[in-house]
């Protein structure tokens, strides 16, 4: 419609319901608002869109333990006792259907297949196998699920992992983070509402990308902020040399001064956003270092996440600051661990890779849960894709690689209305195709959404003439099987 | 209460009993609620029902009866309160508001009349409309900006003051800040056309290019990185050298589409022709291990699909992709044979991480060019010297006779020529050493190896090195026999750039993992030869930079092909072999010839060394024979619909081709820049507007389609498209047009009356103050305090930048940033490297795209992270400390170095209220740094640039504060 006839209507309307002048200029931020968002229900608050949350929430915010390159899903939690019976033998083309892999080894002329070289054991009360290169986690599994029927189109990690985390294998959609950041809000005013922690394993590093918690077509203010360990904590956070605090605030306030000196001469109400957002840089100032300051962490802590946790940069010691980014109500906190990708000496590159983040996952959930935040935080700990049953290169009596697999892999989550002590879908013996319960990357995103209060076909953006959404045009389901 | 009055009667009686426009009115309701079910999309089509074509009238089911909301199936279906027959359904994203659905009402009242979408409809020049207010228009931009106000009881806003305007215009046109003499020129000229003479010298200006460029760049989604997986290096830069000339000329902007889209095509290319068509080789593309390259290669073009619609059609073709378009009409079988002009490129799908991938070009500057001429007329002269001068016969005789007694008592091994193999790449030089090819085990030359077939090298003779040309981490093959009639031992010489390993039958003799530039005799080798053939194989892997190999089996004074010729019957010697002895002996024995040698060998390393340093651009080439296009069935790569062969072809409800026009890339600009195209010059004309009033006259830059906003005053964009047209499509006209007219030159102050009424100010009943885009605050400190170097185009330069920001994403583990020094930090920012996967976080914060993906409009945010970069970047730190002596150096006292700040940042000097604020913060700094000298000389020390030592380091500190405050005021930060 005619951009001024729209409002000219908006107004109309508003008017004949009786609001003064005055409320009109909430009515003015209505119609700046995409179409079809301005049209919603009253907002429930903070400075989200109005008419979200859609419905009640069970999770106030998420942590999402990103394991960047692929984890084993063979080697880790989809174990079955007959995949000892099939090392060694050819993979059956029944199983493997002429589906297409890689090309690092569709040129193979043999797929053996690889049973783990690893131990596994029933735990819990509800005997979940878990492999002996997760004891930690063997412990939680009585409070998390474990999606095992995990799937993705894409076979390569860039498509890959740019597809989960931004719903689509091209460049150019938002990320997760920064749509619950565009849709929901902040619920902090001294941090930012998506925080990105990355850390590094030993194993075979695969690359990241700035648009893994970017904005896409969303305003850039709803983009990951990275938080890092070396330097500045958030970038450009720290004064000059030579400034300090104090000097800060004397700048800060002449400027705001000046600021309101300009306001009153041209009307322009974003001066007084602008201010805003510089006191919310000063505050971040303090509220930053604050939140990485671990050393109020008493010894306890360090002893449930780790020795590693006392190291800055580690997966451990991000796991204590994503604990602390939740007890300060921060959206959408990711961290993402690098060096799963296990294409040669998957057993031993494994065996490092869950040594630095076992133990720290595990405690995060107990850490949590003792703090009466697992009700309502979501925790979901998972990668791009999972690896093939069978070897990539030579398989020895105690070496082998495994490629990339999206036909099937393991998502485990907790926390804020995810079922207890229980694993969803299965796969075929072969760990090579889903038997039951499929979960598409885009139903886990659908999942996510809607223990936010989130119904994903109704969280839009209207972009190049589309109304723009995380889980794209493809039908997505929320998985009701997982919800308690 | 004034305004609240107006109000009503403004929005009230508009509407009452006013004609429904179909275009403006009723489609935008249509196809936002019901064409997803009921639109053009004929695989998701419900009821067989279709709204958006006026054929429904005639639909027996009644579903529209002209003149009878009661008697339109349509009309009852949105209004009934039955759950089951309601329109849209419950579950519909989109509901209709009340509003909505009078509107459809009362244009079937007025008889359910469709029209074509606007904007594919020609482009007609529009009257232009008469004003009350005659003495206010400039242009006929005016008339119609003021009809729409008149129509609204409403003028104008006053004109903005001349300081205002001035840093406008600059900020605008060349996205630097007026200097305070440009300044004091402008206020004093009461010329008349002093306006015209401004916006003419700033047209005129190098920044106007870079300016426009830079938007230009998001558009063409450029990077100085390939995007996907490792996101390597690449040079694209020659190609946004050429779009500055392009700009700088004021290249007609149809000349600027064809040369980018087809320049290649053109008959006779020129070299600038073929750069421009790198815009469609600025595309992300991947060189990841397991891809499937036929995958990437479609992504390719989908990509370029996309972005010919976004910049040229205002159109979004994506959802036509995977089937029919639903709201526009445009069809899967459109889609792919607008696939079909770019899918005829040579390219492969899977390219380097390292460089450029081909079809590339080289691009020397033009000192360049003439001594690379030189050089090959040495080299030419040289040669043709070298193969037909006689040596003094008597002394080649002598010669040739003592080395035929010394050949005949030896016996000479016949060597087939060298076959290779590669280069094959891989990610590090280690790894392209370690990993196993396959030759080692086994040579088949008929058969392909490791993806490539064996190629004959009969250029690498023996006894030279030979440059290999080899990539960066890649490694080659060289293969031959070696026929003995009896078993002998002989050694043999080796030389290589860089790593070698030699094989002979099989068995490896020497495997070295060195980095060197190639010689003679770097390896000696015993090989032990069996009678019969014997295979050597040797493999060199270039680590980096240049490549080469050297051989020579000794044991012989001469090569072989001499050796054999001298051993043969002086009789029985052919014209060749006598050749090859001549031109040997010339080249290596006679004194004369072996000084031309010298000679050229000086000659053809300069001309390496220079035609290295050379860059190189990605351009487009098609495929001489073609490549079959087909259907993608749901858009899927490996799912061509093979019965359903398309040749390439354009939008035909828009236009069809033009006669004559050839069936590629150059057809398609050629009917892109047909005058009669209705969307080319409109989508065009709006991204000017939008770039200078801050929003399009369609709001939705990038969506002209159904979806996309009712343009704000249709007949202004249609009359601006005409104009450019008739112009010869020229930008500059056009943009002077726009900055010329009283529209543009209002204040930006806020009306009151207008507040509520137009808050997002489409009447245009004021001028817009936004805040300046991240590459422009940042060109504006360095510009502000004389740090910046205006040096234009060139390679991508590495400023200031936080540590370890490559590092922590990079795919191998040590890709670091590696800062510059000197003036690559204080180059204008559209200069920036930029490495997509991790571009300059101070660019991404103020908005700056990644430019992975076509964009041609940014966001506007205002963020705390944008304060912190402003506050404490030490680009702007470093600024402010240099501004700070610049207004130390201006005056002794407070007033006259605060103004000179002021003005230099916001066009104006400070007044009462500003320099008490201001005198207040100065006042406390000197007493805090007079405290803290310490901290004063850590602040003045802040960037790399010098100090001005004469200047006391307290003082200087607290003027460097002051500094900071003003590049971080609101005024200062925006466009007024």
């Amino acid at each position: 419609m005619d951009p001024i006839r729209e409002n000219q209507q908006l107004l109309t309307r508003r008017t004949l319901l009786g609001r003064s002048a005055r409320g009109l200029g909430a009515l003015a931020l209505a119609s700046m608002l995409p179409r079809g968002l301005a049209a919603a229900p009253a907002s429930t608050g903070a400075n989200g869109l109005p008419g979200l949350p859609h419905f009640a929430p069970r999770a106030k915010r998420v942590i999402y333990l990103f394991m960047s390159g692929g984890p084993s899903h063979i080697d880790l939690f989809d174990y079955k006792p007959a995949l000892r019976e099939i090392h060694g033998i050819e993979l059956p083309e029944s199983i493997r259907q002429g589906q297409r892999l890689t090309t690092m080894t569709s040129g193979q002329t043999t797929f053996p297949c690889v049973a783990p070289m690893f131990d596994f054991q029933r735990h819990g009360q509800h005997g979940t196998w878990v492999s002996e290169l997760l004891p930690y986690t063997a412990r939680i599994v009585d409070d998390i699920t474990i999606v095992k029927s995990m799937n993705t189109e894409a076979i390569n990690h860039d498509p890959a992992i740019t597809f989960i985390n931004t719903g689509n294998q091209q460049p150019g959609k938002p990320s997760l983070g920064a749509w619950l950041s565009y849709g929901l809000g902040t619920m902090n005013r001294d941090l930012p509402d998506y925080v990105v922690m990355i850390s590094r394993g030993s194993g075979n590093l695969q690359a990241l990308y700035a648009r893994l918690w970017a904005s896409g077509f969303l305003p850039s203010k709803h983009q990951g902020v990275k938080f890092r360990s070396g330097g500045d904590p958030v970038l450009y956070l720290g004064n000059p040399p030579g400034i300090d605090a104090t000097t800060r605030r004397h700048m800060l306030d002449g400027i705001a001064a000046i600021n309101e000196a300009r306001y009153e001469e041209t009307g322009d109400a974003e001066i007084h956003d602008r201010i805003a957002q510089y006191e919310m840089a000063y505050r971040m100032q303090s509220s930053v270092p604050d939140l990485m300051d671990l050393s109020d962490e008493p010894e306890s802590v360090f002893d449930l996440y780790g020795p590693d946790a006392r190291k800055p940069g580690t997966f451990a010691s991000n796991c204590i600051l994503a604990r602390r980014l939740a007890e300060r109500d921060v959206r959408f906190i990711q961290l993402f661990h690098r060096g799963w990708d296990g294409h040669g000496n998957l057993p031993r590159e494994i065996r490092g890779q869950c040594k630095d983040t076992d133990q720290a996952a595990a405690a995060l959930v107990m850490d949590l849960k003792q703090r009466g935040l697992l009700d309502d935080t979501l925790v979901i700990c998972g990668g791009e894709f999972g690896r093939t049953i069978y070897s990539q290169g030579t398989l020895t009596k105690d070496n082998h690689g495994r490629d990339h697999h999206g036909r099937c892999f393991h998502t485990w989550l907790a926390g804020a209305g995810i079922k207890r002590g229980f694993e969803y879908g299965e796969t075929d013996d072969f760990c090579y195709n889903i038997v039951k319960d499929p979960v598409h990357i885009r139903d886990l995103n659908a999942t996510i959404l809607n223990q936010l209060g989130i119904d994903h076909e109704r969280f839009t953006y209207p972009y190049q003439g589309l109304d723009q959404k995380l889980t794209g045009v493809e039908e997505a389901h929320v998985v009701k099987g997982i919800l308690a | 209460m004034t305004s609240l009055l107006l109000l009503l009667a403004v929005t009230w009686s508009p509407f009452d009993g006013e004609r429904v426009e179909f275009g403006r009115d009723v489609r935008p309701i249509l196809s936002q609620a019901c064409y997803p079910c009921h639109g053009p999309d004929d695989g998701k089509r419900e009821a067989g029902l279709r709204l958006d074509r006026a054929d429904v009238v005639h639909d027996p089911r009644e579903i529209l009866v002209p003149g009878s909301p009661s008697g339109s199936e349509l009309y009852y279906r949105i209004t009934t309160d039955s759950s089951l027959e309601r329109m849209p359904p419950e579950t519909a994203l989109h509901q209709l508001t009340s509003e909505q659905v009078d509107v459809l009402r009362r244009w079937i009242e007025q008889g359910a009349s469709y029209e074509e979408h606007w904007s594919f409809q020609p482009i007609r020049r529009p009257e232009v409309p008469a004003v009350r207010h005659t003495s206010w228009p400039v242009n006929a931009i005016d008339h119609f900006v003021l009809e729409r106000l008149e129509g609204l009881d409403l003028g104008p806003a006053d004109e903005a003051d001349r300081r205002t305007l001035i840093r406008r215009l600059t900020l605008d046109l060349t996205g630097l800040p007026p200097t305070l003499d440009e300044i004091a020129t402008f206020v004093a000229d009461s010329s008349p056309d002093a306006v015209e003479k401004l916006v003419d010298r700033l047209l005129a200006s190098p920044a106007y290019a870079e300016r426009m460029t830079l938007a230009w760049m998001d558009a063409a989604r450029y990077g100085d990185t390939s995007v996907f997986h490792a996101d390597g290096p690449r040079s694209m830069w020659p190609w946004r050298d050429w779009v500055l000339d392009a700009y700088e000329h004021n290249l007609p902007f149809d000349e600027f589409t064809l040369a980018q889209l087809a320049g290649d095509l053109v008959p006779g290319a020129t070299l600038e022709q073929r750069i421009a068509t790198g815009f469609i080789r600025n595309n992300g593309t991947s060189d990841e291990g397991g891809a499937i390259d036929e995958e990437l290669r479609v992504s390719y073009m989908i990509d370029r699909v996309k972005t010919t619609g976004n910049v040229w059609l205002g159109l979004s073709t994506e959802c036509a992709q995977c089937h029919e378009h639903k709201y526009d009409p445009i069809s899967q079988r459109d889609y792919y044979r607008l696939f079909a002009f770019f899918n005829q490129s040579v390219e492969k799908g899977f390219q380097t991480r390292q460089g450029n991938a081909a079809p590339v070009m080289t691009v020397p500057a033009a000192d360049q060019g003439r001594r690379l001429e030189e050089l090959e007329t040495i080299l030419q002269a040289t040669e043709g010297y070298l193969s037909s001068v006689q040596p003094p016969a008597l002394e080649l005789a002598a010669w040739a006779e003592d080395q035929r007694q010394k050949i005949l008592a030896l016996q000479v091994p016949t060597l087939t020529p060298w076959q290779a193999l590669g280069p094959l790449r891989a990610g590090s030089s280690r790894e392209a050493f370690q990993k196993t090819y396959g030759p080692e085990k086994h040579v088949d030359l008929a058969a392909k190896t490791a993806g490539l077939f064996w190629e004959s090298r009969d250029d690498l003779v023996d006894g030279a090195v030979h440059a290999l040309a080899l990539p960066n981490n890649s490694a080659l093959y060289l293969y031959r026999t070696i026929h003995v009639d009896q078993a002998t031992t002989r050694s043999a010489s080796f030389g290589s750039d860089d790593t070698l390993q030699v094989w002979l039958n099989g068995e490896s003799l020497l495997a070295t993992e060195v980095y060197r530039a190639a010689a003679a005799d770097q390896n000696r080798l015993v090989l032990d030869l069996k009678a019969g053939p014997n295979r050597l194989l040797i493999k060199v892997v270039n680590g980096g930079g240049q490549s080469g190999v050297y051989f020579k089996l000794l044991g012989l004074p001469v090569p072989d092909a001499v050796a054999a010729t001298l051993g043969a019957e002086r009789s029985a010697r052919t014209p060749e072999q006598l050749e090859a002895l001549r031109d040997y002996f010339v080249r290596n024995v006679w004194s004369v010839g072996r000084r031309r040698v010298t000679e050229l060998q000086s000659t053809r390393n300069e001309l390496t060394t220079l035609q290295q340093s050379i860059p190189t651009v990605m351009v487009m080439e098609d495929l001489p024979e073609g490549r079959p296009t087909y259907l993608l069935d749901r858009g899927q790569y490996d799912a061509p619909k093979r019965d359903q062969s398309l040749e390439p072809g354009v939008l035909e409800f828009l236009l069809p081709m033009p006669n004559n026009a050839p069936r590629n890339r150059l057809g398609l600009a050629q009917w892109l820049i047909d005058p009669d195209h209705p969307l080319t010059a409109r989508v065009a004309v709006n991204r000017y507007w939008a770039m200078l009033l801050g929003t399009g006259l369609v709001g939705t830059v990038m969506d002209f389609g159904s979806q996309g906003e009712f343009p704000s005053h249709p007949q202004l964009l249609d009359w601006l498209a005409a104009e450019f047209i008739a112009s010869g499509w020229n930008v500059k006209h056009i943009l002077k047009l726009i900055v010329l007219s009283s529209t543009y030159r209002q204040s930006s102050h806020r009306r009151p009356e207008l507040t509520d009424l137009d808050p997002r100010n489409r009447m245009l009943g004021r001028a817009p103050r936004f805040r300046l885009q991240g590459e422009f605050i940042r060109d504006q400190a360095l510009a502000v305090s004389g740090l910046l170097v205006d040096r234009v185009g060139g390679p991508g330069v590495r400023p200031y930048q936080p540590p370890g920001l490559w590092n922590e994403v990079s795919l191998d583990k040590n890709v670091r940033f590696a800062r510059e020094s000197g003036e690559a930090l204080y180059r204008r920012s559209m200069y920036i490297y930029w490495k997509r996967s991790a571009p300059m976080p101070a660019m991404t914060i103020f908005d700056a795209p990644t430019r992975e993906k076509c964009v041609v409009q940014r966001q506007r945010t205002n963020t705390p992270l944008q304060a912190l970069v402003t506050l404490n970047d030490v680009q702007f730190v470093e600024a402010a400390r240099h501004l700070a002596e610049r207004m130390m150096r201006a005056g002794s006292d407070f007033k006259k170095r605060l103004d000179h700040g002021f003005e230099r940042c916001t066009g104006r000097p400070a007044d009462e209220r500003r320099r008490t604020i201001m005198r207040s913060v100065l006042d406390r700094q000197l007493a805090t740094f007079r405290a803290d000298p310490a901290a004063a000389a850590a602040l003045v020390a802040v960037g790399d640039s010098s100090r001005d030592e004469s200047l006391e380091a307290v003082e200087h500190a607290a003027w460097t504060v002051i500094a900071s405050m003003l590049l971080n005021l609101d005024e200062t930060l925006n466009r007024e």
